[in-house]
């Protein structure tokens, strides 16, 4: 008989007895560990937001909760031409609502910064010094974006502006103007403004996977001749395709959370008589400035998390 | 080398010049050794061809140099008009020549007469530097049994971090507008930072439990036989283990919570309490913008978390990647 089976035959009688009281203290140490962190992020997150999904079925008095109205509030925020404006989007005229223009957000901002992403790492991923680079281009992405806001009132002021500047000195002089007070073309200017920004993160995750690809691979297909075109549709595109799906979901959630930058350039109003206004800023206005609308507050807020929701789940999946 | 992957600093290159590296530094036996030096394998023309980029190279370099600066321009605009006189920067910042040097945009952004950057600033780091202690602390705990234990509702919770992170800052601020009103705490320090930790804790968890998966169990299973209970293990294993996540958490939660506006915009309404981003944009006058003022202004807020990026780079880009790619 072994040391070992000395001590199975010792342990194994008291194991049952002793099996409780470790479940009971692994179940506090877990309690212990869990508990100040859970309850701080139940009051301040979850329930806010459990909060507001019960009071957009109810009508309000300013910041008290009166009673039910079912659907009510959602009919009165979702054909508010604040949020959306039909007959001015027929015409091609701003303001064409708040979730117009965040769509919009979406469609011409994240391909954009996407796209230009990919080149600046493909352009910087194998130079001497590509950290200093990379840093150069992300850095826009750590400053406040309320100063981002004000930083592109500057460039896109008529005299102090280098880009008005621009335009002078390549000869188009009759297009300077205070781009972002000017309602119909604001939404644009700030979007550039955005690829501006965002474009720092989006090249940050693919040059992280693009410096995951063996160096090996594109030396031989080199070898093999195939030229750089080849090189990138059949090495690279392969291996950095899953990073898009990332990069594109990670710029729709920014884009919708957008809020920042246009309050800058805008203020409360989302700029001139709403032009560029996005739904985070219906949210705050009709949140907290008079004629104050919590239930379409609510609502509006709702809106946001339903269109970004499948795809943060969706990334949760791909894990 | 090291400079490239922030996830995998050592690459199969590492490997494959460790290999290279144990054959050249074979000992040659004392016969072995000649008795002249080695003359280069090339002579100097060639070797200096090969120093010299290509054309193609330098031309890549050119516009990667070009690009990088251009992203820049605006920020140098921004710096440039924080020294220059209000008349200066309404000709363009751009002409330097007869360039005039200030302090005053400084000075007059520090007393503001609404709320002086010198009381917001000192504000934010009232608010941020709490709120990124106490959920570094409160998140590496809650991480701890996600990446360790089975428990009851663990899926659930999950499903809610998930959605809270998907979630609008503006939804949330409905419901603790009232909360924050309902326990006194509304207009306070204490109210905008709890907010900032319950807002923090859901990516912050999130990340500390995918980093901490990655550390052996076999190091706790070790502890454990030697009699350590579960909290010693926690103090000397798991937090040790865990500083260089933490970090990456500490500089992003610090540039997020000091990078916030519309936090303090809701929830801080006197101006003695205004924190340093909300009273920029009160800084665009009516009539004429102060650009000066503004830029400097900006120039001093932006100053923190920039310098903590360029400072922690590569514990800022690590985290960023692993918050959203792993």
């Amino acid at each position: 008989m072994s040391l070992r089976d000395h001590f199975d035959a010792v342990t194994a009688d008291t194991d049952r007895a002793d099996g409780l009281a470790v479940d009971r203290d692994k179940a506090i140490a877990i309690a212990v560990f869990l508990i100040p962190g859970l309850t701080l992020f139940t009051i301040f997150s979850v329930a806010p937001i459990v909060y507001s999904a019960i009071g957009s079925f109810y009508s309000w008095d300013t910041f008290t909760m009166e009673h039910f109205v079912g659907f009510d509030n959602w009919i009165r925020s979702l054909t508010d031409p604040l949020i959306v404006n039909w007959s001015n989007m027929r015409e091609f005229q701003y303001p064409m609502g708040a979730l117009t223009h965040n769509l919009l957000w979406v469609v011409l901002h994240v391909p954009a910064s996407t796209f230009l992403g990919l080149a600046l790492a493909l352009l910087f991923a194998d130079l001497k010094g590509r950290r200093i680079l990379r840093s150069m281009v992300f850095a826009g992405f750590t400053v406040p974006p309320i100063v981002i806001g004000l930083v592109l009132m500057f460039v896109y002021d008529p005299q102090a502006g280098i880009f008005n500047e621009f335009l002078r000195v390549i000869g188009q002089g009759h297009l300077v103007r205070n781009w972002t007070q000017s309602p119909q073309v604001a939404i644009y200017a700030l979007i550039a403004g955005g690829i501006w920004v965002h474009t720092g993160f989006s090249m940050l995750l693919y040059s992280s996977a693009l410096s995951a690809i063996d160096p090996s691979l594109i030396e031989s297909a080199k070898v093999d001749g195939a030229n750089a075109w080849r090189r990138f549709w059949d090495i690279i595109w392969p291996l950095v395709k899953p990073v898009t799906a990332v990069v594109v979901i990670m710029g729709i959630i920014w884009v919708m959370r957008m809020f920042d930058i246009v309050y800058a350039a805008g203020g409360a109003a989302g700029g001139p008589n709403h032009a560029y206004s996005v739904l985070g800023i219906e949210v705050y206005r009709a949140a907290f400035r008079p004629q104050i609308d919590y239930g379409m507050a609510m609502v509006v807020a709702l809106l946001q998390l339903f269109i970004v929701a499948p795809l943060a789940l969706y990334i949760a999946r791909m894990r | 080398m090291t400079d490239d992957d922030p996830l995998n600093p050592t690459g199969i290159d590492a490997g494959a010049d460790t290999v290279n590296d144990h054959d050249r530094t074979r000992y040659l036996r004392t016969e072995e050794i000649p008795e002249t030096a080695p003359e280069a394998d090339l002579d100097w023309q060639t070797r200096l061809n090969e120093t010299i980029p290509t054309s193609k190279r330098a031309l890549t370099y050119l516009v990667a140099i070009a690009v990088a600066v251009l992203w820049i321009v605006p920020f140098i605009g921004l710096f440039m008009a924080s020294f220059r006189p209000l008349s200066e920067i309404i000709g363009g910042w751009w002409h330097v020549e007869g360039m005039t040097f200030t302090l005053e945009n400084y000075y007059q952004a520090w007393d503001y007469s609404t709320a002086p950057m010198g009381r917001a600033l000192r504000n934010t780091f009232i608010v941020t530097i709490p709120a990124v202690l106490i959920v570094m602390l409160l998140g590496v705990m809650a991480a701890y049994p996600f990446a360790r234990f089975e428990f009851p509702l663990k899926t659930t919770l999950f499903f809610l971090i998930l959605l809270v992170m998907a979630a609008p800052p503006e939804l949330v601020a409905m419901g603790n507008y009232n909360a924050l009103h309902e326990f006194g705490l509304f207009d306070t320090y204490m109210g905008l930072i709890l907010i900032h930790i319950g807002w923090g804790l859901g990516w912050v968890v999130l990340f500390l439990r995918n980093y901490l998966l990655g550390i052996p169990e076999e190091l706790e299973e070790a502890a454990r036989i030697d009699g350590a209970s579960r909290y010693q293990i926690f103090r000397t294993i798991i937090l040790p283990l865990s500083t260089p996540a933490l970090v990456s958490v500490a500089v992003i939660q610090f540039t997020w919570v000091w990078n916030a506006f519309f936090f303090p915009l809701v929830f801080m309404r006197s101006p003695e309490l205004y924190l340093a981003p909300q009273v920029l944009p009160l800084m665009t006058g009516r009539v004429q913008v102060e650009w000066g003022m503004i830029a400097a202004g900006s120039i001093m807020t932006m100053a923190v978390p920039v310098i903590l990026f360029l400072l922690l780079e590569r514990y800022y880009k690590r985290g960023m990647v692993a918050a959203v790619a792993d």
